[in-house]
Formats: structure tokens, sequence, C-alpha cells
């Protein structure tokens, strides 16, 4: 495509333009830098990039904007004209749900059962022990007292 | 002699190297059409052509290019289009 004069004539700081190939086409920017005779420095509604002149459609009005002018002003510009310039937000970091096996799901609710369970098994095996205490203390209660009390200082 | 369904073109034939080690015949449904620009027609670049089962699986990014009218328009058309607009303001 052969375009003429005119297309480097009308390329000037603070041209507006609309851009026509790629990702950003058909928004809106304005020339902040001019870096060669085939490439310019955009910004405004697309992001803020080098881009070749051919991939640019002037269009008739001028923004007053200094070369090199922060994205910050340019947003200021735009809003005076009623465009929104492009905001880049960082990005947030958001925590992925832990992904969980379904097995581990139904595994915790059993696990928690089988806590239950050995709870009273520990009470059984209290309970044991405290039968083998009595027989213990039977036991004891047939031998002579002086064991019984040994036994009684022990447990304290 | 093969079943009726499988003498006819209108399953692909694709040859694959079964696990055994022989070659066989497979037969495949065919892949639909290419897509076109709506305005002037030309095959477009960077659109898949898959059957449904497989293109419902894929990001939209593999799909068509990342672009107004991605998809839809080739890019010289698209910029016509858009040109036009900036022109007709």
């Amino acid at each position: 495509m052969f375009w003429g004069d005119w297309r480097d004539k009308m390329i000037e700081i603070g041209r507006l333009c609309v851009k026509t190939a790629g990702r950003d086409a058909g928004l809106k920017c304005v020339i902040i830098d001019i870096l060669d005779n085939k490439f310019v420095l955009i910004d405004g509604e697309t992001r803020r990039r080098k881009c070749n002149i051919l991939h640019l459609e002037p269009l008739k009005d001028v923004i007053k904007v200094k070369k090199n002018a922060s994205h910050e002003d340019i947003r200021k510009e735009f809003e005076k004209l009623g465009l929104k310039a492009r905001d880049t937000k960082p990005k947030q970091k958001t925590e992925r749900p832990v992904k969980q096996n379904k097995r581990e799901l139904k595994e915790e609710p059993k696990k928690k059962k089988a806590d239950a369970k050995k709870k009273p098994a520990k009470k059984e095996k209290e309970t044991e022990s405290g039968i083998e205490e009595k027989i213990g203390t039977l036991e004891e209660k047939k031998k002579p007292k002086k064991s019984a009390k040994n036994a009684k200082q022990d447990k304290g | 002699m093969p079943q009726p369904y499988k003498r006819s073109r209108s399953l692909r034939r694709v040859y694959v190297k079964v696990p055994g080690g022989k070659t066989k015949l497979h037969y495949r449904k065919r892949k639909p059409g290419k897509a076109e620009c709506g305005s002037c027609g030309a095959v477009l670049k960077g659109t898949l052509r898959e059957r449904p089962n497989k293109m419902s699986n894929l990001p939209k990014t593999k799909k068509r290019p990342e672009r107004p009218y991605g998809g839809v328009l080739c890019s010289r058309c698209m910029r016509l289009l858009i040109i036009g607009k900036a022109r007709s303001k």
C-alpha cells in the first residue's frame, strides 16, 4: 500500500489516531513521540507501545500533549474528550481453591468415626487396666497389707 | 467384504499404528470445511478446522486470531472496515 506524502505530514505529536491492525484495532490513541520515519510511540485507549505509521489512521483532531507524556497526563486529556484511557491493573493474587480428592473427603468423616471409636476403646483399655487393678487389689488383699501400701505409693 | 458404510467415501480413512505393531485402516468422520471471510470469501488464517467435540475443549485463543472481527473477517477487510468507520466520523 502506498499512502503518499499526506500521511507523513499528518504524523505529529498530539495527533489523534485510530489503530487499524492487531489486538487494539479500532481503538483511539495519541502519538506521543516520533521514533523514526516509520515508527511512533502511542498511548491512550490502546496499550502504550511502539507502532508502525501504516497501522494508524490519523484523525482530524490534535491534542496538546508534551513529548513522551506520562500515561496519567494522557488519561486526563482523554477524559476531556470523553474517552477512557486504558487502565492496566496489576493482577491481584487470588488463592486457588485447593483440590481435594473425593477419597480423602469420604475418608475424613470415617476417620472421625474411627477416632470416636478409639476413645471408647481407650476407655475400655482403661477399664481393663481398672479390672487388672481390681484384680491386683484383690490379689493384694489376699497378699499381706504391706504390698498393697507399696502399690498405692507407686500410684501416687 | 467390508461393511457397506465402509465401502462409501463418506468417511475418511486413516492408517493407525496399533499397539501390536501392525498398521490398520481406521475410518473417521471428515473434518468440517475451512472458515472463510464474511466479505471477500478468502480462506481465514489462524482458524482451526476440527470436529466440535475437540473444538469445545480448546481455549478461544487457539481457535481464532485475537483481534476485532477475528475469525469472521480477514485482516484486510477488517482494516478497510475500521478505516471506513474512522473516516466517516
